[in-house]
């Protein structure tokens, strides 16, 4: 049954000590909604048990976000759309990011806020693993003060948290000391958009010469309250990742974890699958330094060539000769980021007619020569990167051939794009879209589109 | 202040572009008040609890659900529905090709479905499909099956250019 609207009261007090001196007012209880992405569904099903609310959604203080050198604090009313518009957290924290992806959809990633999603204390929050994962600690603030709590002591029994009535979360703070680390978030759930998850993992680990020096995994969706596995982390700490120790790993967390029977799924299958999530990123954790050998190999032998040589064989990954004279010029480049950093300076200084040089390498999208006789390893990229619009159907691969004409009419050159990934729905949309550039903004964007070509390059030619 | 509950109280936002002062409960949604007392009725209620987008509305710019907003944290803000959106040249060419594509059927996810494109358009105007499904996930729709409005939402983007 439906809520009455007039049994409830709601007041938006304008700014933080207004609303900490309305939760500290005598014999009143006013509970705090932010985004009512939880609170508003209860009220919905009337079941909602406050009957005085008091909004927080736009309280100033509650919605920075600061980077500082050794932490990130990210304001508890920030929603999701704020974490994943935030650059910083995309790069230290990308699980984070991740997760805020994983909430819902659009509409409510506008509006759900983390703190929302720490004090519903749903052992099922997104977010939940990744901030167990990352150490978080909170800042909760009364009229008293402020006191600083790690998540962990926070959050310690099923829906149940650790917080006064007379206290908000003003932000969460994550310590920035992971960026050398590989980290890998996954969630499985009924389907990938707005559903509740059945396991969600977020995991991160530093590996040196295949020894796994710390490890941190953690899982909502299987016990009361996301959980680290400790156990599992204790095996890893310090080993080999050879098939032994992955096979243990992945049974040790099977049996770690305490989940139950209930409408999403059932005990046996979540412990099951999380044997396998932990499996699959061991072996992204053992992939990562064989692919990071095989770059460094790359580099030591294309470091000894001699001037040419080593200028021919780089061209593969962008046709301008400048650009591949100065990679040569910056030898030598001990590992794969030097080399990728390396190619980035450079193009931020590339004129107008070494990029055109570049664009000549490439063939029409759906065609197959290049205007140049670019190399056999430029050409065998070519057809990988522009395979999905090569399996078009007729009556698009027309609609293509017939906007590569027109742009090549309008720009006096073929049309650029990044096509890895990209259909060729997708890729006409683009093309047709672009030819209203006018010409200074079109080479803006098609050299922006090879610079992202000679990013991926470099990376299959480093790894292969 | 009453031991329990409120009384109704004037509440003003900017309702598509005009000031309005709306006497309700504190409470009540804004879904309600659109549909209720300003007659706007093109926002649909489906699930009631934000998972179908049928109540889809911008508020300051933001696809929000409607039936999760209590109307006092509306207060003061801008709030598109979409009959607002009627005169937006990005919307006419998503509707355009709603209707090219047989994007709409039974319609009522139509309207929540629109916004949520042009709130895509808006900050991706050449959207991957990943992109375009995911910025109309969290809209269902019962009767097309997905592919035609997808497919109306990438025309459209194509069309961009031209249409603005």
């Amino acid at each position: 049954m439906r809520s009455d609207p007039a049994e409830f009261n709601l007041v938006a007090p304008s700014d933080l000590r207004s609303a900490l001196a309305l939760m500290t007012t005598e014999g009143e209880r006013w509970m705090p909604i932010a985004g009512g992405t939880d609170l508003m569904v209860q009220y919905a099903a009337g079941a909602l048990r406050a009957r005085r609310l008091m909004s927080i959604a736009r309280l100033p203080e509650l919605r920075q976000i600061n980077v500082a050198a050794d932490e990130i604090q990210i304001g508890a009313g920030s929603t999701y759309t704020d974490l994943r518009r935030q650059e910083a957290i995309a790069r230290d924290f990308p699980m984070l990011a991740q997760a805020a992806g994983w909430v819902g959809g659009i509409a409510n990633q506008n509006r759900g806020t983390i703190g929302g999603n720490i004090v519903n204390a749903s052992p099922a929050g997104d977010s939940l693993p990744a901030l167990l994962a990352y150490g978080a600690e909170l800042i909760l603030v009364s009229l008293n003060g402020e006191r600083r709590v790690p998540y962990t002591m926070f959050h310690t029994g099923y829906r149940k948290i650790q917080l006064a009535s007379n206290e908000l979360i003003r932000a969460v703070c994550l310590p920035r000391r992971f960026i050398a680390y590989l980290q890998h978030a996954r969630k499985v759930g009924t389907r990938n958009a707005q559903a509740v998850s059945k396991i969600a993992l977020a995991a991160l680990a530093r590996v040196e010469g295949g020894i796994v020096r710390d490890v941190r995994i953690a899982l909502g969706s299987v016990a009361p309250v996301p959980m680290r596995l400790a156990e599992t982390e204790r095996i890893l700490t310090g080993n080999l990742l050879d098939d032994s120790v992955v096979a243990l790993a992945a049974k040790t967390a099977a049996s770690e974890v305490k989940p139950i029977d209930d409408i999403r799924s059932t005990a046996r299958y979540r412990a099951a699958v999380v044997g396998n999530l932990v499996a699959e990123f061991l072996e992204r954790l053992r992939a990562e330094p064989a692919a990071t050998e095989a770059a460094n190999q790359t580099l030591a032998r294309w470091n000894a060539l001699s001037a040419d040589a080593a200028e021919g064989e780089i061209l593969a990954c962008c046709g301008s000769r400048v650009w591949a004279r100065a990679m040569v010029s910056r030898r030598p480049l001990a590992e794969e980021s030097a080399a990728l950093s390396a190619s980035e300076e450079i193009c931020a200084g590339l004129g107008d007619a070494d990029w055109l040089e570049a664009f000549c390498a490439h063939p029409r999208i759906g065609g197959k020569k290049a205007e140049e006789v670019a190399s056999l390893q430029s050409a065998a990229w070519s057809a990988q990167e522009q395979s999905s619009a090569a399996a078009a159907g007729a009556e698009l691969k027309a609609a293509l051939a017939e906007g590569n004409r027109e742009y090549e009419r309008r720009f006096g050159r073929i049309f650029i794009v990044c096509a890895t990934g990209k259909t060729s729905a997708e890729i006409l949309a683009i093309l047709q879209k672009r030819l209203q550039n006018d010409d200074r903004s079109e080479l803006r964007e098609a050299a922006e589109q090879q610079r992202q070509i000679t990013e991926l390059r470099l990376r299959k030619w480093l790894r292969a | 202040m009453t031991k329990r509950g409120a009384a109704r109280r004037d509440i003003s936002l900017t309702v598509n572009g005009e000031v309005k002062t709306v006497c309700a409960y504190p409470m009540e949604r804004l879904l309600d008040v659109l549909r209720e007392q300003l007659g706007l009725t093109g926002t649909k209620e489906g699930c009631g609890e934000g998972e179908c987008g049928a109540c889809s509305v911008f508020m300051d710019g933001a696809l929000v659900d409607s039936c999760l907003v209590p109307v006092l944290q509306a207060q003061g803000s801008s709030v598109v529905t979409i009959e607002g959106l009627a005169v937006d040249a990005r919307a006419r060419a998503v509707q355009d090709a709603f209707l090219e594509y047989g994007g709409a059927q039974c319609g009522i996810c139509t309207p929540g479905m629109i916004l949520a494109a042009v709130h895509l358009l808006n900050a991706k105007p050449a959207p991957t499909m990943d992109d375009i499904r995911e910025g109309l996930a969290g809209n269902l729709c019962r009767c097309t099956g997905y592919l035609q409005i997808l497919e109306a939402v990438a025309a459209a983007a194509a069309k961009g250019g031209a249409a603005r």
